[in-house]
């Protein structure tokens, strides 16, 4: 099951790394710009009820989200799984996860994570961390990623 | 008086000078200062700034003065019998957990009840949890009906336990559905319960009578009256407030102190340790007199209009739903559009300058009764416009657009 996750997660990042983060960077209404972040956390698959336990759960201010982690233990990369009840935060949460995914805990020291929202205009909802909860999120990430 | 004027009460406010782009619907999490009580804050520092009851000096005497005098202008607000029954604390919450603190560690015995209802906000449950458990205290909770009012019928079952404690919100501050206090706690008073209203919602709505009032305890903010953040007041009829021990120890608060023992001064100031929020208490006399220049009931009506207008408009916009029942409310309403988690349109919302709040609005308890992961929630100040009305429905038109 897990393995099927992140198997589709992976294949969904890849599809949002190329088809949707060159349209992001293009300039558009704030509509677009927001269906947009929603087709994309689209992309990933739905954590199932069962699997949403207290011990993957992030919970932001308003809404919760949750992260599943798994570090092969052969070359030493991190895949994740995570999901959100509230689309546009997946949608965010997505994007952040197409630069940590399937890194080694070397590469992932190496991420600027500001300077890849900044290139996308996507700034300002790494700073609203207490309502999206994107910066629990990627605390998140550093602690597992780190133990 | 005369009719009331949105736009001339809008005026007195100089955020939306400064923010002349949003349209801000958070009232129930806090309102706008008009200018007289920025100025008045500002005039207590600039002017009179000294510390109260103990200076020798005449300025701290002074200072006393304006202190005590919005003391008196709150007694006078809520028809209080006496200047002692009002307490200045720092807000709703700091207010709760005095009472608490002080009722779970003097009438409270092991084995006794407290009754509240599923509207309450954290404020009004937590600070008991935090008692609950070490004190040996029951936490009774009323139940919804099907209008997500308070079950009338399992209340007076409720009551027949023989709570010793009945703590009501006024207004509720997630669905701002208004409590029927007036009947509830004449029943809690008839079963022999202390009774406590969190006001905190309420004040802004319907400003009690206190010596009319079923209540014992009557709590709210400042800064949800027009008045400045960092101040609040516990109202309690004196023989009660006398029985609290005080939650905070020190300063103005004691008559003697050994090593050994103190013995403590008398009301108000057994319940006000340490150095006052005294700009606040100023600030908050400021908002009530300004406030009194207008009709409360006119006020009312025409948040109501403002409310019914919303509610007209959300019918046309396909798949959103009220929780609020718009007569019964106190100028809020939540909404939910189906299958939609409330942070996406708030999202939407906040991106096209609509204030709102989205969650569970520091009531979790009453979201995990009815299966929702929150609400979003409008809240109508005399200050919002019509016009306002039209755009956030524009708003929440064009943000449902998207998520469709």
């Amino acid at each position: 099951m897990l393995q099927q996750l992140i198997a589709d997660t992976a294949n969904g990042l890849q599809q949002i790394s190329q088809h949707e983060l060159p349209l992001l960077q293009q300039p558009a209404d704030w509509q677009t710009k927001y269906r947009l972040l929603m087709q994309l956390g689209k992309k990933l698959p739905a954590l199932p009820e069962k699997m949403r336990q207290p011990e993957y759960l992030v919970r932001g201010c308003e809404s919760r989200a949750w992260l599943l982690h798994y570090q092969d233990p052969v070359t030493g990369k991190h895949f994740f799984v995570l999901d959100s009840e509230a689309r546009i935060v997946k949608g965010l949460l997505a994007i952040m996860l197409c630069f940590v995914n399937g890194k080694t805990s070397a590469e992932l020291t190496d991420v600027e994570l500001s300077r890849h929202f900044d290139a996308l205009n996507l700034r300002p909802y790494l700073s609203q961390s207490r309502g999206n909860g994107l910066n629990l999120m990627l605390q998140r990430i550093q602690t597992v990623t780190s133990a | 008086m005369a009719a009331f004027n949105p736009l001339e009460f809008r005026q007195h406010f100089p955020f939306f000078q400064s923010q002349p782009d949003w349209i801000y619907l958070d009232n129930a999490a806090t309102t706008h200062k008009p200018q007289q009580v920025i100025a008045a804050e500002l005039a207590f520092y600039q002017q009179a700034n000294s510390n109260v009851h103990r200076g020798a000096h005449q300025l701290s005497q002074q200072a006393t003065a304006l202190y005590e005098d919005a003391r008196e202008t709150v007694k006078s607000f809520l028809n209080a019998r006496y200047r002692e029954e009002i307490i200045f604390t720092s807000g709703t919450t700091a207010a709760f957990n005095q009472l608490a603190f002080g009722l779970m560690h003097s009438l409270l015995k092991p084995g006794d009840r407290i009754l509240i209802s599923t509207l309450e906000h954290h404020a009004n449950i937590v600070p008991w949890q935090l008692h609950c458990l070490t004190q040996g205290v029951i936490l009774d909770v009323v139940p919804l009906d099907s209008q997500l009012m308070p079950d009338l019928e399992a209340y007076q079952a409720l009551l027949t336990l023989k709570p010793k404690v009945v703590s009501l919100t006024q207004v509720s501050n997630a669905l701002g559905h208004v409590l029927p206090l007036q009947k509830m706690l004449s029943a809690a008073k008839a079963a022999g319960a202390i009774t406590i209203v969190d006001g905190a919602q309420g004040i802004a709505w319907q400003v009690p009578d206190l010596q009319q009032y079923p209540a014992d305890f009557y709590c709210f903010s400042g800064h949800k009256l027009y008045g400045p953040t960092g101040i609040g007041v516990l109202y309690g009829k004196t023989a009660l407030l006398e029985q609290l021990k005080p939650l905070l120890g020190g300063g103005e608060m004691i008559s003697e102190v050994s090593f050994q023992q103190s013995s403590f001064a008398a009301l108000p100031a057994r319940l006000e340790a340490g150095t006052p929020n005294i700009a606040g208490a100023i600030g908050l006399a400021t908002a009530i007199r300004f406030l009194r220049q207008f009709d409360a009931k006119l006020i009312n009506q025409y948040k109501g209009k403002l409310l019914q207008q919303f509610a007209d408009g959300l019918a046309a916009i396909p798949g959103l739903r009220s929780l609020t029942q718009v007569t019964q409310s106190a100028g809020i309403l939540s909404l939910q559009l189906l299958n939609e988690h409330p942070n996406d349109l708030a999202v939407l919302l906040n991106e096209q300058k609509i204030a709102v709040r989205a969650g569970s609005h520091c009531a979790m308890p009453l979201f995990a009764s009815l299966q929702l992961p929150g609400a979003v929630r409008f809240a109508f100040a005399p200050y919002n416009l019509p016009t306002e009305v039209e755009k956030t429905l524009e708003a929440l038109q064009a943000a449902t657009d998207i998520l469709r």
